[in-house]
């Protein structure tokens, strides 16, 4: 392995259109259903400023648009704001790519970061992904989000 | 210890005694888990074994502990590839936890071999069943890709 990194890979099928998947990850009125009633603010152009805000508006994480090619893949510079200790470990790459697979879509999310054994994978990212990603799948085949990780 | 480890770990609406039942009995697993069947007793210590539709076994190995609807671990040896195999037994475990109106059930398979063959495999094929059991537990309805066995293999 060429550098020291953590990294947190997660794949899931769901059974909606891509063009779906892809609107219910990147639209806030979608995200407030599945992602614990957050949501995220940019204009999704590569290098503007992304943003994940609680309800209430306060600022969960931050970071940058580093790819936006629709339906197919995302990358998001990203940074948690929220507990110093994962802010002290900097900016994450998250990146998320869908594939269409008949009447599937495979997603994956593959969140990294250039630092050994770093706690925002091991205590923030890979216990939240699971959820967030749960109630998404549950969201688009259901109609309704996982009540727990609503808002 | 030097080993490989694949942790998955998915949230179900549902109850706890039907996740599980659904990780084991044939009535479920043949409906999300690639038309495969699963024959054991299901006692500590007992045989427990992975059959394909058509009759062929394709993992084995034995019962380690069975506390329902809260946790189930296997031993489980790959049959159908040699260089897998050759690893021996490697030991999957489910967790089941009740969270409000759903379970979280999180998946551990891991082999006590460095960059192991078998868990390289399995990481592959555990998002696909995961995904495949919730639908049908959440839905009903199954996905038809996975309650198929895949051609040629």
């Amino acid at each position: 392995m060429a550098m020291a990194s953590s990294s947190f890979v997660y794949v899931t099928y769901i059974r909606a259109p891509q063009r779906k998947v892809w609107d219910a990850l990147t639209k806030p009125e979608f995200q407030k259903q599945y992602w614990f009633g957050m949501h995220q603010q940019t204009d999704w152009k590569p290098g503007s400023p992304w943003k994940l805000l609680f309800e209430d508006g306060r600022v969960a994480d931050m970071g940058e648009v580093l790819e936006f090619d629709a339906p197919n893949r995302l990358a998001i510079k990203w940074r948690n704001e929220i507990r110093p200790d994962f802010k002290e470990e900097g900016f994450t790459r998250c990146v998320m790519s869908l594939e269409n697979d008949g009447e599937l879509t495979r997603l994956t999310i593959d969140h990294s970061i250039d630092r050994e054994g770093a706690k925002i994978i091991t205590e923030g990212i890979s216990n939240g992904w699971p959820k967030i990603l749960s109630s998404l799948k549950s969201m688009l085949e259901t109609g309704s989000a996982l009540a727990r990780f609503k808002a | 210890m030097a080993g490989t480890q694949f942790i998955y770990v998915t949230y179900i609406r549902s109850t706890m005694e039907k996740v599980f039942d659904a990780l084991m009995k044939p009535e479920f697993t043949r409906r999300y888990w690639s038309g495969t069947t699963q024959v054991s007793d299901w006692t500590k210590g007992a045989a427990w074994a992975i059959f394909t539709p058509d009759g062929r076994k394709f993992d084995d190995g034995e019962v380690l502990e069975i506390d329902p609807p809260k946790k189930l671990s296997v031993t489980w040896r790959h049959l159908n590839a040699p260089q897998m195999t050759a690893e021996g037994f490697s030991r999957l475990t489910y967790v089941l936890e009740p969270q409000g109106s759903v379970v979280k059930l999180t998946l551990t398979h891991e082999i006590d071999v460095e960059n192991s063959k078998l868990i390289g495999a399995v990481s592959t094929g555990w998002p696909a069943v995961m995904a495949g059991l919730k639908t049908l537990l959440e839905t009903g309805e199954p996905i038809a890709e996975f309650s198929r066995w895949p051609e040629g293999m």
